[in-house]
C-alpha cells in the first residue's frame, strides 16, 4: 500500500512536471515554426530577385527595343564604313535583347512573351532591309571565265621551248652519227645509203631544194622545209616533220608525225599510223616512188611491205569521231603524182 | 562485311601502285608498255588520249598510265596527276633536238603539288639505237642532279628489246613500298 501511495505521489509530481514540459516544447516548436517561415521567407525574398517581374521586363526591353531603333535609324544615308559597324552593333544588341527574352520566358505571361518576340522579329527584319539597301551582296552567277582563257593560259609554258630551244642541240660526242642538210636554197641534194644507213638524218631550213635519200635511215627530222620535193628511203622508226609548207614528200615509215606544216603533199607508206597536229592542207596519198635498192633498204629497215595505213591519219586537234578533219584529205588518183625525175 | 573482309580489301588496296607514265611524244612510253605486259610492240600508232594497263609484279597490282605526249594532249597531263605513286618519265635518247623541250616538261611536273608525293624513274629509252645518247649525258641535259623534291633515278634502256625496264620498274617498286607500305 505504502509502496502504491508513493507512487501515485511520484506520478503526480511529474504528471505536473509533464504538462510544464509539453508547454515548453510546444512554445519552443512554435518558435521554430516561426523562424523557419521566417526563413523560408527571406529565401524566397533572395531568390526572387527584382528583375524576374513583369515591369522590370517591360521596360527594360522597350529601352533596348528603342535603342536597337534608333541605331537602324542612323544607318539611313550614311557612310558604308559607318553603315556596316552601326548595322555590326544592332545586331549585337537584338541578340543579346534575344537572350534577354529567352532568359525571361520563365515568369512572363503568354501575351507578353508573343508582344516581345513579334518586336524582335521587326528589329530583325528592318536590319536585314537596311543590310541589303546599303550594302547589297553580289548577285550570284557563274564567273565568265571561259574555256577559250584557260586554253590560252596553257600553251605558253608547252610551246616556248619548242620554238627557242627545239633548235639546240645536246650532246656533241655523238653528232657523226647524224647526217645533216641544213640552211640551203636552190639546190639538189642526193645521199647514199652508206651516208645514211641507220642513222638519223636532219633537215633543216631547205628552201627550193629537191632532195634524194637513197637508203635506210632510222629516223628523219625535217623542219623548216618551204616548197622543197623530199623522197626517202624506209624509215626504220619515225619521221617528224615540223614547219613544213608547199612541199611534196615520199617516206616509207613506221609512224609519221607531221606538225605545222601546211599545204604539203605526203605519198606515205606507214605500217603504223601517220599523224598530224596544228596543221592545215597536208593530202596524202601512197607511196609510190621507187629506185634499184629500195627492196633491200626495205629489208634492212625491217619495215613490213605489205602493210601500209597511209589514208589512217589521226589529227590531234580533231577529235570529233565520225566528221573527218578539215586539215588533211586524200588526194584524188588523178592528181596523184607519178613521175619522180630529177 | 565482317571485320576479316574489310581487312583483306584494305590489305588488297594496299599492295596497289598507281605509276603515270609521261614524256614528250615518240619516246617510247606506249612501247615500254606493251612490251613490258608481253605485247606486240611492232604496230604501235602515236597514242591519241590514253592507255591504261593493270599487271601483276612482284605480287603488286600495278596499275600504268601511259598518256599521249603529243603537244595538244600534254594540257591534259594534269588530268591524271591525282594519287600518283610513281611517275615514270620517258626520254627518246636519240632526239637530241628536244632534249631541252624534254627537261622544261619535266621540270614543270615536278613543281605539280599533286605529284610532289610520287617517286620519279627516267628511263633514258632507244639505247638500242646507235645515235643515243648515253644515260649520262641525258642525267645531265635534263638537269637531274638538281632535283630534291623527288626520289629519282635513271635507267638507260631499250623498249624495243626490253633491256633494263624490269631493272627500273624494279626500283620504282621498291622505292614506293618502303614510303608507303609497312613491311609485313
Amino acid at each position: 500500500m505504502e509502496a502504491m501511495a508513493e507512487h501515485s505521489r511520484e506520478t503526480r509530481v511529474t504528471g505536473e512536471s509533464v504538462a510544464d514540459k509539453i508547454q515548453e516544447r510546444l512554445q519552443k516548436r512554435h518558435q521554430a515554426r516561426a523562424e523557419d517561415a521566417e526563413r523560408k521567407k527571406e529565401a524566397k525574398e533572395s531568390q526572387s530577385v527584382a528583375e524576374e517581374k513583369s515591369e522590370y521586363f517591360a521596360s527594360t526591353f522597350n529601352a533596348e527595343q528603342a535603342s536597337i531603333e534608333e541605331l537602324l535609324s542612323s544607318c539611313s544615308g550614311a557612310d558604308r564604313t559607318v553603315v556596316t559597324q552601326t548595322l555590326e552593333e544592332a545586331t549585337v544588341k537584338t541578340l543579346q535583347l534575344q537572350k534577354f527574352l529567352n532568359d525571361s520566358i520563365l515568369f512572363l505571361t503568354q501575351y507578353e512573351l508573343r508582344r516581345a518576340q513579334d518586336a524582335l522579329q521587326k528589329l530583325l527584319a528592318s536590319s536585314a532591309e537596311i543590310r541589303e539597301e546599303a550594302l547589297p551582296k553580289k548577285k550570284f552567277a557563274f564567273r565568265a571565265r571561259s574555256k577559250a582563257t584557260d586554253k590560252v593560259s596553257a600553251p605558253p609554258v608547252i610551246d616556248t621551248p619548242a620554238g627557242t630551244g627545239s633548235t639546240k642541240v645536246v650532246g656533241a660526242p655523238a653528232e657523226s652519227l647524224q647526217c645533216c642538210f641544213s640552211n640551203m636554197d636552190n639546190v639538189c641534194l642526193i645521199k647514199t645509203a652508206e651516208d645514211i644507213h641507220k642513222q638519223d638524218v636532219l633537215l633543216t631550213h631547205l628552201n627550193n631544194c629537191k632532195v634524194r635519200l637513197f637508203g635506210s635511215p632510222s629516223t628523219l627530222h625535217m623542219t623548216h622545209i618551204n616548197n622543197c620535193e623530199i623522197l626517202c628511203g624506209p624509215v626504220s622508226s619515225s619521221v617528224f616533220v615540223d614547219q613544213c609548207s608547199n612541199s611534196t614528200l615520199a617516206i616509207p615509215c613506221q609512224q609519221l608525225r607531221t606538225h605545222n606544216t601546211t599545204d604539203t603533199q605526203v605519198y606515205l607508206h606507214v605500217t603504223s599510223r601517220a599523224i598530224v597536229e596544228d596543221c592545215h592542207g597536208v593530202h596524202f596519198a601512197p607511196f609510190t616512188w621507187s629506185y634499184p635498192t629500195l627492196d633491200e633498204d626495205f629489208i634492212v629497215s625491217g619495215l613490213d611491205r605489205d602493210r601500209n595505213n597511209w589514208s589512217q591519219v589521226d589529227d590531234f586537234n580533231w577529235l570529233a569521231a565520225g566528221t573527218p578533219s578539215p586539215n588533211w584529205n586524200v588526194i584524188p588518183e588523178a592528181e596523184r603524182k607519178t613521175n619522180w625525175e630529177l | 562485311m565482317g571485320l576479316l573482309t574489310i581487312l583483306k580489301k584494305m590489305k588488297q588496296k594496299e599492295r596497289e601502285m598507281r605509276l603515270l607514265m609521261l614524256g614528250l611524244d615518240n619516246a617510247g612510253k606506249t612501247t615500254i608498255l606493251k612490251k613490258f605486259n608481253g605485247e606486240d610492240v611492232s604496230t604501235i600508232s602515236p597514242t591519241l588520249g590514253f592507255n591504261i594497263k593493270t599487271l601483276e609484279h612482284r605480287g603488286f597490282k600495278l596499275n600504268i598510265w601511259d598518256v599521249g605526249g603529243q603537244k595538244s594532249l600534254r594540257s591534259y597531263w594534269r588530268n591524271y596527276f591525282e594519287s600518283t605513286d610513281g611517275l615514270v618519265w620517258v626520254v627518246d635518247s636519240a632526239d637530241r633536238l628536244r632534249l631541252e623541250d624534254c627537261r622544261k616538261e619535266l621540270s614543270s611536273l615536278l613543281l605539280e603539288e599533286r605529284l610532289a608525293g610520287a617517286t620519279l624513274l627516267v628511263f633514258a629509252n632507244k639505247q638500242d639505237l646507235p645515235g643515243a645518247l648515253s644515260k649520262e649525258a641525258i642525267q645531265e641535259a635534263l638537269a637531274l642532279d638538281e632535283i630534291k623534291s623527288h626520289h629519282w633515278c635513271i635507267i638507260g634502256c631499250s623498249a624495243v628489246t626490253g633491256k633494263n625496264l624490269l631493272a627500273g620498274v624494279d626500283w620504282l617498286l621498291d622505292d614506293i613500298a618502303a614510303r608507303i607500305f609497312t613491311i609485313d
